[in-house]
């Protein structure tokens, strides 16, 4: 990944960014929304977890809670990604956007930062929660797997990059998109299927072990290093600025 | 600022889109401190070129340059040289005047950012809605805060699409004169405009386009005598006596004077070298001039350019 200095408009475009989320009540709503279901499913999930009746046992069951806190990266930046450029561009805002001493790797950057943050703020927030609230309300055998120190290192490693990975592939459809609509449809429709390896490992198909989360982090690495090259490749100003 | 060249200069620079041809191959130079307008139809090219000075679209030919920097190859030295103000506002609308402000400020890393936003708002009249969302604010409000923004790092070069679109006379009158306060603290102002009366007030020079070819381009007085002829109108106290007459039949380069009750017009051969003899003859000859004027005025000239392209109706047959 070629490397992008945080100078000050790219500051300023990430505050904005923020500016704007927080003065869009909806945003901030259905933002927040999925998080906090995302929170108490898996923690009813465990609390409710009977030996008996379940499938595949404890380490099931707690693989199906993580796999929220792995989802909420994903979710929350695609659909704002999707609309990062040609939301702007819908509002009319783009083109004096495009005017700032911004060149294409610093308004893609602060972009993304403004979206990566937040979505990765929510998650460990929720995790951490999720964590505290295992502690309090659920029983050994279930909270010992909950809280096995594999899974707080693959959500500290993972939330991250799973989030650039995310906001990467909308922000490439929303640089070439001409509806913010279809933007969000394709960034569906490639997100999901690419949620599968995450879903062998929290399904226990791939043993959830430190080394196994090092080495998909890796992957996910190089996933988002070249879509970072993608993404610069596909925004293309006269493209963005063009209604037709 | 680089060198001491034009603020602007465009060589050559033309830009397709596939086959269509939006701005055939155009020379134009636009000196510090000179307000020039970029005047036409729809679809004339107008906006292509001032997307190209704003680095927002590449030439695909000649060069663009914006102080000696070229718009393609030193794009980021050019943005920090320019204000831009589109022809819509443009600006965050849930966000606050001085959200807005502030966010353009700190990304052209304003020294002091405030007291750049307490100017600027000044400058427009604003700063009493400065925490005041800008949705809620009126289209003229919106324009004024687009304008606020364009000026918030006081750039040298102000890019402006049709700044009084849309507005009330007032509105208008308020913006054209903000404008004129600009050029007067040295900025250069290139502006596309369909409002040629204000164009005429404000631009040292106009450029007009049709179809992405230059027409015509000088001053407003140039493009009127090229277009209108020299004729300028004199208006007199009183009925003209026979000496008034012969002074101005007989001087060289004068024609096709008609006299009319408290007044004459005639075509000068140069209206710049002939209009002080003409006043000169008529006060020798005792005739009081209350004004000269040339006649006509730039959208006269202008209409008639764009007469001059049309294709006349083809005529009907009509059966026996």
């Amino acid at each position: 990944m070629s490397v992008v200095q945080i100078t000050p408009p790219v500051r300023a475009l990430v505050r904005k960014e923020l500016r704007e989320y927080r003065q869009h009540r909806m945003i901030v709503l259905t933002a927040t929304f999925l998080p906090i279901a995302f929170l108490f499913l898996p923690v009813m999930n465990l609390v409710l977890y009977d030996a008996d009746r379940a499938i595949g046992g404890v380490d099931f069951a707690v693989g199906q809670a993580m796999f929220c806190f792995f989802l909420t990266p994903v979710i929350i930046p695609a659909t704002m990604a999707a609309y990062s450029v040609i939301g702007e561009r819908d509002q009319g805002t783009l083109e004096p956007l495009l005017t700032l001493p911004l060149d294409d790797r610093e308004f893609l950057a602060g972009k993304v930062l403004a979206i990566v943050g937040p979505a990765v703020g929510a998650t460990w927030l929720i995790f951490l929660l999720y964590y505290v609230m295992v502690l309090a309300v659920v029983d050994d055998p279930v909270r010992g797997a909950a809280l096995d120190p594999a899974w707080v290192f693959a959500i500290v490693l993972m939330a991250p990059l799973m989030a650039v990975f995310s906001t990467l592939t909308g922000m490439a459809f929303s640089a070439r998109s001409k509806d913010v609509r279809v933007a969000e449809h394709l960034s569906g429709l490639v997100l999901l299927p690419s949620m599968f390896p995450i879903l062998l490992v929290v399904t226990n198909a791939i043993p959830a072990t430190v080394l196994t989360w090092i080495v998909l982090a890796v992957v996910v690495g190089l996933v988002d290093a070249a879509l970072w090259r993608v993404a610069l490749r596909a925004f293309n100003r006269e493209r963005a600025i063009s209604t037709v | 600022m680089k060198g001491a060249g034009p603020a602007i200069q465009l060589i050559g620079a033309g830009r397709s889109f596939g086959e269509r041809v939006a701005l055939r191959p155009l020379n134009l130079s636009v000196e510090r401190g000179e307000v020039f307008g970029l005047l036409g139809p729809n679809g004339s090219g107008k906006t292509t070129t001032l997307r190209m000075l704003a680095t927002l679209i590449r030439p695909s030919r000649g060069t663009v340059s914006v102080l000696s920097h070229d718009v393609v190859e030193e794009a980021m030295a050019v943005r920090r040289q320019i204000g831009v103000m589109p022809e819509k506002p443009s600006l965050y609308d849930r966000q606050s005047v001085d959200h807005n402000l502030r966010f353009y400020a700190d990304a052209h890393q304003v020294a002091d950012t405030e007291s750049a936003i307490r100017t600027a708002l000044e400058f427009v009249e604003m700063s009493d809605r400065r925490q005041e969302r800008v949705g809620q604010l009126s289209k003229g409000m919106r324009q004024r805060v687009a304008l606020a923004r364009a000026i918030i790092h006081r750039p040298p070069v102000l890019l402006l699409d049709e700044p009084s679109s849309g507005l009330d006379p007032s509105a208008a009158a308020a913006m054209e004169r903000m404008i004129r306060e600009l050029v007067r603290d040295g900025a250069t102002v290139l502006m596309n405009t369909h409002r040629l009366a204000e164009a005429e007030r404000l631009c040292d020079r106009v450029a007009i386009l049709r179809e992405g070819e230059l027409l015509e381009m000088g001053t407003p007085r140039q493009i009127r005598a090229r277009l209108l002829g020299n004729v300028v109108e004199v208006e007199l106290a009183g009925i003209a006596d026979l000496a008034a007459r012969r002074a101005v039949e007989s001087l060289p380069g004068v024609t096709d004077v008609s006299w009319e009750h408290g007044g004459l017009s005639c075509r000068l051969e140069d209206a710049d070298r002939d209009t002080p003899d003409l006043v000169a003859r008529l006060v020798h000859a005792n005739a009081k001039v209350h004004s000269v004027k040339q006649a006509g005025d730039l959208e006269k000239a202008y209409l008639e350019l764009m007469s001059r392209g049309e294709q006349p109706e083809p005529e009907l047959e009509v059966a026996a």
